[in-house]
């Protein structure tokens, strides 16, 4: 520990801190082996020199075995099962594409995104349709095209059916509940309400239209859930209404979709343990979910209705880091250290919520000191770790982010600098670019100059 | 190297400021008249040993410059950042 | 330190770690106080070693209590930190047992249990499972099947609730806890959403809010061994409080409804390691659980004062040596917690920032 016993060390910038006495080295001490020199065993630092900084990365094999994992947990227990891929959570074609190969469906929730899945090849009758704007035009090709359509609101419906009475059709369609777990906040905004009856007055409305035919349950209870028994709260309640709907006789149910919000091994700000003890192995959500359907279809004769899994976050997330390099150093104000990255919350965006875990791609000499890492934007916000005890860090080193594969390569802000690209690491170790990176004329692509603005002017 | 610089540093040397700040191998300081308790790194521990035995700003960078084989430019840009925490702390 | 001449087997040679170490006067840490039970064991002579989160922790300093003492990593930072530490103080101390003390580390303990197994280090401590039954927001559950009572308690992650409460049948003043620690009594909306707001900056989401039952609280301690069985249970009513509703004074007391409330958790759970059940009985008479504490309490040190030292007992469980008869605690047996300046010199607070550990005599000039 003390400095007398450690090899003679280099040059750092001199500093005195202040003790603060609940903020020691030995409380935030990291563990020592906290470096990330290759991911599938591809060296991260040959990889910044080809590509550039920063990077994000993405391994294929994680991706797939991810998929794998979450669909044979669910279907150790129950069958049939669908996989539809969230393209919100990461539509980056190639991120798709693997997906569909490993037969999930698509998950889509606007014009664009359906637009998108079908531009990849997925035909209509494997796109699963939902998000509160759906415009008459892509609503006309979705049901033409025989997506999976699930309604916000009742103007939805009314559309859906004025379509269909044009195309002179009976769609089957499916409806988003909310309601109260108990053991998250429920997010109420979407679909129809429960407990106040909304849902089942719109089941009564549906049944006498000639248009529509339901055929489907879905919700979607949170994002980030870390409490398996709030899905099997949110699987008991369908099928209950489940059970309710079709005891007339008028509909039956052939899918439950029960939405994503699987967690990642990422650390959500304002919790408190480390996502190692505070996230649940998704096998638990699996046995929860399944253990509640198998209970909530016990008594229905009908056949098993397919189960549709959403869940974006547990696939990619941890399949995707971002390596950045350290651009500049500095000591704040009150002691601490700093640092800028070249990669802020305009590729990370999702630093505003998440503590991402970050590790050096080789071990560096000092004792770890409380640093703060920034990254390249001119706003106050664009702090990609507020507080994270590493090595004092010099120009050139380089970091890796992981997870960062949820959200990110589909949020991220295009703001003051070009978006980096997406490098995949294919199954058999070679590399490829699966987004470039964003040049001068793609960003000017859009701008049109009237006659009189195609010059800046004379300059005195 | 600006004059006001040169008179920080007297001031704390002058007032024995710096030379009662307790400082321990281990880089642990201790400042009597405020209790205050502080972590110096080991270039800031050199950098107090040269200045309490009277170098000069300039001599003080010379001699850490040549001794970690670093640029004079950057020893003196960090000097200069040190002195005014010493200064802070101090004061 | 050299464990050589030691008789491993014996536990009243072993070398224990305790952590914490915050004996702050108005929340107490209980370990302190689990160190001076086992210090004034009549029959303990091995080393207590006190393990602290934070520089200023008192327990750290008390040399009449630990022979010697180190600074850990917080649990937030995960399982590989703390036995990378842990494996150090061991390689210099020669671990027998541990004692966790402290809710928010108990998970990160039973995490790493196998592995400290492994390097010699035991532990009684409740599994995941265990510790997943009794949490706050689990409670309810556990109550309803076991048919206890307990007040109506809600996991909440934004402050709407507080307004939208009465509607739904709360009424003020209610109770706002952290998951792992702290609690306020607040009487409004606006009391309720700024204890939330602190709450939550410190022990994280989700946050709970409890309805105020009226009443006394009285409180049980006992050692589950693993199969449902409870052994050694000492009880105890709060005579006096701090502003933080900790006990200062406290009386034994013999109230066998808590006795089979304790007995009917610990068969449920099938509980290994020590508890602390917090109930109320409420000013109509009925028994309300509060919490269930998956370690000892700050008060523990009663338990020597009523001759049924359960630290004590907790190391002849781990040992195998199961006693058959315990002494019955009498009722009627008063603390009165007071507080006390510990003198330490600049060079041990040293030690203790920069290398994490105090200078003791022994070990002086290795560390």
């Amino acid at each position: 520990m003390s400095q007398d016993s450690e090899p003679r060390r280099g040059w750092e910038p001199p500093y005195i801190i202040p003790h603060r006495y609940d903020n020691s080295k030995f409380g935030r001490r990291i563990a020592r082996d906290n470096c990330c020199h290759h991911i599938d065993g591809v060296d991260v630092e040959y990889l910044l020199s080809r590509y550039g900084s920063p990077l994000f990365i993405a391994s294929e094999r994680r991706l797939r075995d991810n998929v794998r994992r979450v669909r044979n947990i669910f279907e150790r227990h129950y069958q049939p099962v669908i996989h539809g891929w969230s393209y919100k959570t990461n539509y980056t074609s190639a991120i798709c594409n693997i997906l569909h190969q490993e037969g999930s469906w698509a998950e889509v929730v606007s014009a664009f995104e359906y637009e998108k899945a079908r531009h990849l090849g997925v035909p209509g009758n494997r796109i699963i349709f939902n998000g509160p704007n759906k415009g008459r035009a892509i609503l006309e090709r979705a049901i033409h095209e025989g997506a999976r359509l699930h309604i916000d609101h009742i103007d939805e419906l009314e559309l859906i059916e004025t379509i269909a009475k044009e195309q002179n059709k009976t769609v089957p369609i499916t409806m988003r509940l909310n309601f109260n777990t108990g053991y998250t906040d429920p997010w109420n905004r979407f679909g129809f309400n429960l407990e106040s009856g909304q849902a089942h007055s719109v089941v009564t409305r549906i049944k006498r239209s000639t248009q529509v035919r339901l055929t489907g349950l879905h919700s979607h209870i949170g994002t980030f859930i870390l409490e398996p028994r709030a899905m099997s709260e949110q699987v008991r309640l369908m099928c209950q209404f489940m059970q309710e709907i079709e005891a007339d006789g008028k509909c039956t149910i052939d899918a439950l979709d029960i939405g994503g919000g699987l967690p990642s091994r990422n650390a959500l700000q304002g919790i408190y343990l480390p996502p190692e003890q505070a996230v649940p192995a998704i096998d638990d959500f699996g046995e929860a979910v399944c253990t509640a359907l198998s209970k909530g279809l016990a008594q229905r004769t009908a056949p098993p209705p397919l189960l549709f899994i959403e869940s974006g976050r547990a696939v990619v997330d941890d399949a995707i880091s971002l390596a950045s390099t350290v651009v500049g150093t500095k000591q704040l104000p009150d002691g601490r250290a700093a640092a800028v990255l070249d990669a802020g919350i305009n590729t990370m965006l999702t630093a505003l919520w998440y503590h991402h875990p970050v590790k050096l791609t080789k071990p560096k000499p000092g004792n770890p000191v409380d640093t703060v890492l920034y990254g390249p934007l001119c706003m106050n916000i664009d702090v990609m770790r507020h507080s994270v005890y590493l090595p004092p860090l010099a120009v050139g080193d380089q970091l890796v982010f992981n997870p960062v594969g949820a959200y990110n390569n589909s949020q991220w802000l295009q703001f003051i600098e070009y978006r980096p690209p997406i490098l995949l690491i294919h199954l058999d170790g070679e590399c490829s670019i699966i987004r470039e990176a964003e040049t001068l004329p793609d960003l000017c692509r859009h701008d049109r100059l009237p006659a009189h603005l195609t010059s800046p002017g004379h300059v005195p | 190297m600006s004059a006001e610089l040169a008179n920080i540093l007297r001031e704390l040397i002058e007032k024995e400021r710096l030379s009662a700040l307790a400082v321990s191998a281990n880089g642990f300081a201790f400042d009597p008249r405020s209790g205050q308790s502080f972590t110096v790194n080991h270039t800031g521990v050199a950098t107090m040993e040269l200045l309490l035995a009277n170098h000069s700003i300039e001599s003080t960078v010379g001699v850490l410059a040549k001794q970690y084989e670093m640029p004079t430019d950057v020893v003196l840009g960090s000097v200069e950042v040190f002195i005014r925490q010493l200064a802070r702390y101090l004061a | 330190m050299s464990s050589l001449g030691r008789n491993k087997a014996d536990w009243r040679s072993w070398n224990v770690a305790i952590t914490g170490m915050n004996a702050q006067p108005d929340n107490p840490g209980p370990g302190l106080a689990v160190a001076r039970c086992l210090r004034h064991a009549p029959e303990f002579r091995g080393r207590l070693i006190g393990l602290g989160y934070e520089v200023l922790d008192p327990g750290l300093y008390h040399r009449a209590v630990f022979d010697t003492s180190y600074l850990m990593p917080y649990p937030s930072e995960g399982l590989e930190s703390q036995l990378e530490r842990l494996l150090e103080i061991h390689a210099k101390e020669g671990i027998d047992l541990i004692i966790p003390c402290l809710d928010a580390e108990l998970n990160t303990f039973a995490h790493n249990e196998e592995r400290f197994a492994a390097a010699g280090m035991r532990m009684l401590l409740p599994q995941l499972e265990q510790l997943r039954l009794r949490a706050k927001d689990n409670l309810g559950e556990l109550c309803s099947r076991l048919g206890i009572d307990t007040p109506e308690t809600v996991r909440i992650s934004d402050t709407g609730f507080f307004e939208r409460c009465r509607d739904e049948g709360w009424s003020y003043p209610l109770v706002v806890k952290g998951i792992f620690y702290d609690a306020a009594i607040v009487n409004s909306p606006e009391e309720a959403k700024s204890a939330f707001h602190r709450i939550a900056a410190q022990w994280g989401y989700p946050v709970l809010a409890q309805q105020l039952v009226s009443g006394y609280e009285i409180n049980l301690t006992a050692i589950g061994d693993g199969q449902g069985n409870m052994l050694g249970p000492v009880m105890m009513r709060k005579r006096a409080v701090t502003d933080k509703g900790k006990a200062w004074a406290g009386i034994s007391i013999l109230d066998t409804e808590l006795e089979q409330m304790g007995r009917a958790i610990l068969a449920a759970t099938q509980w290994r390691g020590p508890l602390e059940v917090e109930a109320l009985r409420s000013n109509d008479g009925r028994l309300y659980l509060i919490e269930v504490n998956p370690r000892f309490p700050a008060w523990v040190y009663l338990t020597h004062g009523v001759g049924c030292n359960l630290p004590q007992l907790l190391l002849r469980l781990v040992a195998g040596d199961h006693p058959l008869v315990l002494p019955q605690p009498a009722p009627g047996t008063l603390f009165i917690r007071y507080a006390e300046e510990l003198v330490t010199t600049l060079e041990q607070f040293e030690s203790m920032m920069i290398k994490g550990v105090l200078i003791t005599p022994q070990a002086a000039g290795t560390v």
